[in-house]
């Protein structure tokens, strides 16, 4: 309180009608434009996918028939035969195998190295994490031809460990980069808060830290998921035993099998059974995509 | 429950030469409430990362108790500390937030269940045991954060400026709650802030640091009544201290037309160092207003007169202006700060005179800042 008090009514509310009219105009011009184009978009990328969901139950010669219509019969046939006589199902087990084990143990070994690189000083340090970006930037193609005869040294050239450990390197470098500045951004106080709570480094790590970060980890276990279930180079030079074939693999044999033999139906029905594993992980993670970072220690 | 010992206690950042923390001696008492305050970056954050054990010891020692935990893991320490962003954990609920300490330590469920239930009891947080932190405001998460540290029962709280991000309502009353249930569990306390206010009516006693270094120790009273130095002073008190440099001559401060007479002790103590210049002190109510020409009288212009409905404190500079910037208020503008009765505040360009009440002034050496005999 001054003596100099203020005795005048309340300024009126600022009314603007005008602008504000403008302003819900220009937001109606956006929201139109941005939904149509991405409209547009869905249009692009779910049809291919509907079109191969409705071949895969038509017979071959429906399919040249008549593309574009609804199969005249619902059949399971083409599954089937794609996952017995193509061997689909064993290539399916030997990519769930492969992918299963380098995705968790990517992930744990991933988490720990960004989470040390990021939150603890010690000499070394800055060159770990660039030796880890150089990785990042060596492109697999070079590697190639070293990775077979290091596989086959030590004697695990074509076998599903050798692709998991193989997956697990390819892997690591983005996994590191992209969860150091994960850990970077998660409070230091709250590290300190467990620490004098009487959490040793494990159950820091473990309890407290890595359930914060879950939302990175989820982002960065959907983009190794997609790359390493897509991932065709490594297999084809490093696992060529047709009993270890992953579905890419299978893919490729199906579209280069001897022209006119080639059962289309059945490689569509492939190809669905290859691509619902990345559409039921990737609904399921994305839930956790949402989840914020730091709440409850904002102000 | 323990006493805490700092003994020479210092802290260098790495790459940096001054000390953040310079030697600290510091003794706090079993049961006591220590309230450390200072400027930003006077090192009392530091010192109290210290004792958690969150921030290395480069030489000396800390004591809890007899227990020599200078390089103990902060989890052995047996402390409790609460954050200034509370640092909750926000995947777990409230219950689950208080418990973890116990649920570290191996403590049976059934008893920590009991354990967080009462610390929730007290703090009246029975109702939200179950939510995530988010799902709290600000206050609540404040005792969220309070409660974290009640159910360790720890030999030592730590408070890190916990009451900086509520609201100034709730931080007056928080403030009183903390006290008074600190005084209630008897728990050793050190508690950090940067707002004198807060230590004056928290601490039993209050530790003044500036730049790493501590100035004076004492109750608050003490603190108040006998600053050890011209920057305890300006720091303690709200509105600031008045100080101003005078020339020393005829055992009479001498500022323009202004003469305050000195005691024959202050005189003496006096040194060459100090050149003929005396530091004196006088709070906003140690004003008297007076008339023109009375003895040790000066003129303030009025620049602003701030009504607190209680109080009224008259913000102005001493009219004879080639002396003006001599005297600041603590805050350091050349300002002077005068309380004066409510309900006859002067106007706005005013011409006030007031003088300083007999007995009242503070008496510092300009050479050193330390406080002379009076």
């Amino acid at each position: 309180m001054t003596t100099v008090t203020s005795t005048g009514t309340p300024a009126p509310p600022v009314a603007a009608p005008g602008r504000n009219g403008e302003t819900a105009g220009g937001d109606r011009a956006v929201a139109t434009v941005s939904h149509t184009v991405l409209i547009l978009w869905s249009i692009i990328v779910i049809l291919p996918l509907l079109w191969t969901l409705l071949s895969s139950f038509k017979t071959s010669s429906e399919i040249f028939a008549s593309p574009f219509a609804l199969p005249a019969e619902w059949s399971f046939d083409n599954y089937v035969s794609a996952w017995s006589e193509a061997g689909i199902g064993g290539m399916f087990l030997n990519t769930v195998i492969v992918v299963g084990f380098a995705l968790v143990l990517v992930m744990l070994l991933g988490g720990m190295c960004a989470y040390v690189l990021a939150r603890f000083a010690f000499p070394g340090r800055r060159a770990i994490y660039y030796l880890m970006l150089a990785g990042l930037t060596f492109p697999v193609f070079l590697a190639i031809v070293p990775l077979f005869f290091v596989l086959r040294n030590i004697g695990m050239l074509n076998t599903l460990p050798g692709l998991i450990l193989t997956y697990v390197a390819f892997a690591l470098p983005f996994t590191v980069f992209f969860l150091y500045s994960f850990f970077r951004g998660l409070p230091e106080e709250i590290s300190e808060a467990a620490a004098v709570d009487g959490a040793g480094e494990w159950r820091t790590f473990f309890q407290v830290m890595l359930p914060m970060a879950r939302p990175g980890m989820a982002s960065v276990a959907i983009f190794n998921f997609l790359g390493l279930w897509n991932q065709f180079l490594l297999p084809v030079a490093l696992n060529t035993d047709q009993d270890n074939y992953v579905l890419s693999q299978g893919m490729a044999g199906f579209a280069s099998s001897a022209g006119y033999a080639v059962d289309f139906g059945s490689l569509f029905a492939a190809v669905v059974i290859t691509v619902v594993p990345v559409l039921i992980v990737y609904v399921i993670f994305q839930r956790q995509l949402q989840g914020s970072v730091s709440q409850g220690t904002m102000k | 429950m323990a006493s805490v010992t700092y003994d020479q206690a210092t802290r260098v950042y790495p790459g940096q030469e001054r000390p953040a923390v310079d030697a600290l001696n510091l003794e706090v008492a079993d049961g006591e409430f220590l309230v450390l305050v200072g400027p930003s970056g006077c090192g009392k954050s530091t010192s109290l990362r210290m004792l958690a054990g969150l921030e290395d010891v480069n030489s000396g020692r800390i004591l809890i108790g007899d227990r020599d935990v200078t390089d103990v893991q902060p989890k052995d320490r047996d402390i409790a500390m609460v954050f200034q962003n509370y640092a909750l954990y926000p995947h777990m609920s409230v219950a689950d937030n208080m418990g973890f300490a116990l649920k570290i330590a191996g403590t049976p469920k059934a008893q920590i269940r009991e354990r967080v239930e009462e610390a929730a009891k007290i703090l009246d947080l029975t109702e939200y045991l179950d939510r995530k932190p988010k799902a709290l405001s600000g206050g609540q998460r404040q005792r969220v954060a309070m409660g974290r540290a009640i159910v360790r029962q720890p030999q030592v709280f730590l408070m890190d400026e916990p009451l900086s991000n509520l609201d100034a309502k709730l931080r007056v009353q928080t403030r009183t709650q903390i006290a008074s249930l600190q005084r209630r569990l008897g728990v050793t306390t050190v508690y950090v802030t940067h707002d004198q206010t807060e230590a004056l009516t928290m601490g039993d006693r209050i530790a003044v640091l500036k730049d790493g270094l501590l100035q004076q120790v004492g109750t608050p009273r003490e603190m108040y009544d006998t600053p050890a130095n011209v920057f305890v002073a300006g720091f303690i008190g709200s509105p600031a201290m008045n100080l101003g440099s005078f020339a020393v001559a005829d055992g009479k401060a001498n500022l323009g037309d202004t003469h305050i007479p000195l005691t024959r002790t202050t005189i003496d103590a006096l040194t060459e160092e100090d050149k003929g210049e005396i530091t004196l002190g006088f709070r906003p109510e140690s004003l008297d207003v007076a008339t023109e020409g009375e003895e040790g009288a000066f003129a303030i212009n009025v620049n602003l007169v701030e009504e607190l409905g209680s109080d009224a404190f008259v913000y102005g500079q001493l009219a004879a202006r080639e002396v003006a910037e001599h005297v600041t208020s603590g805050a350091g503008e050349a300002q002077l700060i005068a309380r004066v009765d409510p309900r006859r505040p002067p106007m706005k360009g005013d011409k006030i005179w007031v003088k300083v009440r007999a007995g009242e002034a503070h008496v510092f050496s300009s050479a050193t800042g330390l406080r002379l005999p009076a």
